[in-house]
């Protein structure tokens, strides 16, 4: 399948994924810097603990966007950041409202949640959600680069299970709220004074819910979003793709297009590397056939190594070029 | 004349008030208790369901949930004394 990679790479959030060192890192910066020059208001995550994109750009980023050239902005999410955030904001809260004998065990309870498999992903994913609710004010674009696979995929997933989760919690509230204000109105004046008539919980519990439902409604719309997958043209890379394309799709996440990435020119000099560029011609071919339901670009392996814009940019053109 | 109107709109909402004061002990108090009982138990469930940290059992939410916690510590301290615990629950929040 061919396609127009100006319009295969315009999606407003675009995912890069692809397993550990394919080069994803590179292709997203590449992407984000030629949309940002086109004067797209673009926004560089990357959400792989590596920070590499750090090093592509030379220099050094935050958890915070960061302007690194006219219309981009580049964030690096450190799950273990986010997390501490998150605790630190939550005890906050617990301090102002909490009766002061139950603050130490409050904390101790927190600090357990911090601990607990699962919060470093929950503060990522939280962090993620945040960031969905930012497009279009100010970014126009959101590219992500994203953490090696299975990872990735597991945060993916995690808005329709989480809305699942907190659906029936709020089920379960609303008749809490319900059987609380029929007491009310049977018990006259003596519970009016007991029982508020907001419910905090169930606000809280609703705004979270309605976030993840944006964030699932973002990345599920194939207007909005595409997942591009990153390959080198080697069976293992290509065996996992094929695997994780599923996966992807499977959520919901409408799968754009494939990169294959570093892939020998012609001409070769010696047997050895004329053999290896013939062994993936065959793997691209397999690419082709076997994922032939989206369109696949190639980068080839160039002569230089990654370093600033004018790599950047060339890589863009050899992606883009098609 | 708009203050006879309104003594006379008093001395009705009083008659009214009497009146369902009368409807509510005959008819609503014997069912208060069992509301108040069903309200409890809900809210108990709520809590149980979507807050089993609290009682040691690892929630796959707990993350999303850690800030109504101030909410449902002192519903949770309610509900083991109700439970006839006067002190929490082993392996859980400890509260007292």
């Amino acid at each position: 399948m061919s396609a127009d990679a100006s319009v295969v790479f315009d999606r407003a959030v675009l995912f890069l994924g692809g397993k550990g060192g394919v080069g994803k890192t590179t292709l997203a910066a590449a992407i984000a810097w030629r949309a940002a020059r086109e004067g797209q208001r673009t926004l560089l995550v990357s959400t792989d603990p590596a920070h590499s994109t750090a090093d592509v750009l030379g220099r050094t980023l935050g958890p915070e966007p960061t302007p690194v050239s006219p219309n981009l902005w580049v964030m690096e999410i450190d799950p273990t950041l986010e997390a501490d955030r998150y605790i630190a904001e939550v005890k906050r809260q617990i301090a102002e409202v909490t009766p002061p004998r139950l603050v130490a065990e409050v904390e101790r309870q927190i600090d357990i949640a911090r601990v607990s498999p699962g919060a470093e992903d929950a503060a990522l994913f939280d962090r993620f959600t945040r960031l969905i609710d930012q497009l279009g004010n100010p970014y126009e674009r959101i590219v992500i680069d994203t953490a090696p696979l299975g990872h990735t995929l597991r945060l993916l997933a995690l808005p329709e299970h989480m809305a699942a989760w907190i659906g029936g919690l709020i089920g379960r509230r609303r008749k809490v709220t319900a059987l609380s204000r029929m007491w009310r109105r049977v018990a006259g004046a003596a519970a009016a004074a007991s029982v508020r008539e907001e419910d905090p919980v169930l606000a809280t519990l609703e705004e979270r819910r309605a976030r993840f439902h944006r964030t699932r409604a973002v990345i599920t719309d194939r207007q909005r979003t595409g997942f591009v997958f990153v390959l080198v043209p080697e069976r293992l890379s290509l065996l996992e793709t094929q695997r994780a394309v599923q996966t992807v799709a499977k959520h919901g996440i409408p799968v754009r297009a494939l990169v294959v990435n570093r892939v020998t020119p012609e001409p070769t000099v010696g047997a050895r590397f004329e053999r290896r560029r013939q062994l993936e011609q065959e793997c691209l071919q397999t690419i082709r056939t076997t994922l032939a339901e989206y369109p696949v670009f190639q980068v080839p392996l160039l002569e230089i190594d990654n370093g600033g814009p004018a790599t950047l940019d060339r890589i863009a053109s050899h992606l883009l070029r098609s | 004349m708009t203050s006879r109107v309104r003594r006379v709109w008093g001395t009705v909402r009083a008659r009214l008030r009497a009146f369902r004061d009368i409807y509510e002990g005959l008819y609503v108090a014997p069912y208060r208790s069992q509301i108040y009982r069903a309200y409890l138990e809900e809210r108990d469930l709520f809590l149980l369901s979507g807050f089993s940290d609290l009682m040691g059992a690892p929630s796959p939410v707990l993350f999303y949930t850690l800030e109504l916690y101030p909410e449902l510590i002192e519903q949770f301290h309610q509900w083991h004394l109700r439970m006839g615990m006067p002190r929490a629950p082993e392996g859980g929040f400890r509260c007292c």
